[in-house]
């Protein structure tokens, strides 16, 4: 058990970080009682935190060299939720500013703003096909909103609030709702149940209602499960490669007692740009498909036969 | 062999082992779609969105033996 070396390890990228959160402690003395309690979210938080590196950001920074700013402890605590909000009212503030004064000929923000969303409705459309317009909002808002958290992961001084699970379970629990009730609405209560007992049309079909009706209810339950893990290990998994990376290019020219480590990490950088496009990516389009999937069209079938 | 040199041992192995088959998963998938955009280079886009949601099915698979390892590395 090298766990003491390892702790040596930890402490001395730790401190070349400059991001002693909380001390670790030295002698690991098995899972505590009081461990087997904590729930999964709180057992990641809890891993993530302590025993893995993830950069430091502007207020585990502005904690540690000024600890009695007023409202400190509130904002190093909810570090996550401070920072969605921010980049939301961000977002929010950029597209104020570019739909405020609109015009036929647009200038550089109406403009790209204009081609973001454009490919956005395109995507959406093309997937949903006829009628996907309306949806268009909500799943292109999810794409932007999850791609600029991802992408907070690589700024210097932010943090990546999807690497945190509460917001992503956040997220998969609206796109349920958001799909039961898209789905409820359109084909009524009765379609509804129809489409969750496997639409028995015969004899067999009404045999088989006992085991589909648990089993589809089963799925729609996992799918934001499905999806909140996906999003929350990918971000993480990259957050903390990087953290790592930045930790051994320090340590490794740590005798030379140079400021500055070697930049080990910068293909991770350029990876962590396509892995949070992507994830955003995926992200948007399986809800669309979700949503796809609960309508009462008729090519449902062949789209869920490519898809699963 | 005790609880915590268990963790050290199996927690990595697992990913690998996960990963090694999500590897066969991508790249039958991948190169299936190859095949298929080299065939019929017209629907490229379709066959490319599909593709991309396939392999994030796949590479779940991987990321949730990562997410075990997060959840058991505190007790390491």
């Amino acid at each position: 058990m090298s766990s003491l070396a390892t702790d040596t390890i930890h402490r001395i990228i730790e401190k070349s970080l400059g991001a002693s959160t909380t001390p670790i402690p030295v002698i690991p003395t098995g899972p505590a009682p009081s461990e087997a309690v904590h729930g999964a979210a709180q057992a990641a938080a809890h891993a993530a935190g302590e025993n893995s590196v993830e950069l430091p950001n502007l207020l585990t920074l502005l904690n540690q060299y000024f600890p009695n700013l007023p409202g400190m402890p509130f904002f190093h605590h909810y570090e996550t939720q401070v920072f969605s909000l921010g980049i939301a009212l961000g977002i929010v503030l950029i597209a104020f500013l570019a739909s405020r004064k609109r015009k036929l000929i647009p200038g550089p923000l109406q403009n790209l703003v204009e081609i973001v969303v454009e490919a956005l409705d395109k995507l959406v459309c093309e997937t949903i096909g006829h009628g996907g317009r309306r949806y268009t909002p909500f799943l292109g808002t999810l794409f932007i909103y999850i791609f600029c958290m991802n992408i907070a992961g690589i700024i210097p001084f932010m943090k990546a609030p999807t690497s945190n699970l509460n917001t992503t379970i956040s997220l998969g629990l609206c796109v349920f709702f958001y799909v039961q009730i898209n789905a409820l609405r359109t084909n009524g209560i009765i379609g509804y149940l129809d489409h969750l007992a496997g639409q028995p049309r015969d004899v067999i079909g009404w045999c088989m209602v006992i085991l589909m009706f648990p089993l589809h209810i089963m799925e729609e339950l996992i799918k934001p499960v499905s999806l909140a893990l996906r999003l929350f290990g990918n971000i993480l998994g990259e957050d903390l490669l990087i953290g790592a990376f930045i930790g051994l290019g320090i340590t490794m020219v740590h005798f030379l007692h140079s400021p500055v480590g070697v930049p080990l990490h910068f293909p991770f950088l350029l990876l962590a740009i396509l892995t949070s496009t992507v994830q955003a990516l995926v992200f948007s389009l399986l809800s669309t498909i979700y949503v796809l999937l609960m309508l009462p069209h008729e090519e449902i079938h062949e789209v869920s036969a490519v898809h699963s | 062999m005790d609880f915590h040199s268990a963790l050290g041992l199996s927690l990595p192995l697992g990913v690998g082992i996960a990963a090694l088959g999500s590897g066969i998963g991508l790249g039958k998938a991948v190169g299936a779609a190859m095949e298929a955009m080299s065939r019929q280079p017209e629907i490229q886009g379709k066959i490319q969105l599909s593709m991309i949601i396939g392999a994030a099915f796949i590479e779940a698979l991987t990321i949730y033996a990562l997410v075990t390892v997060f959840l058991l590395m505190g007790k390491i």
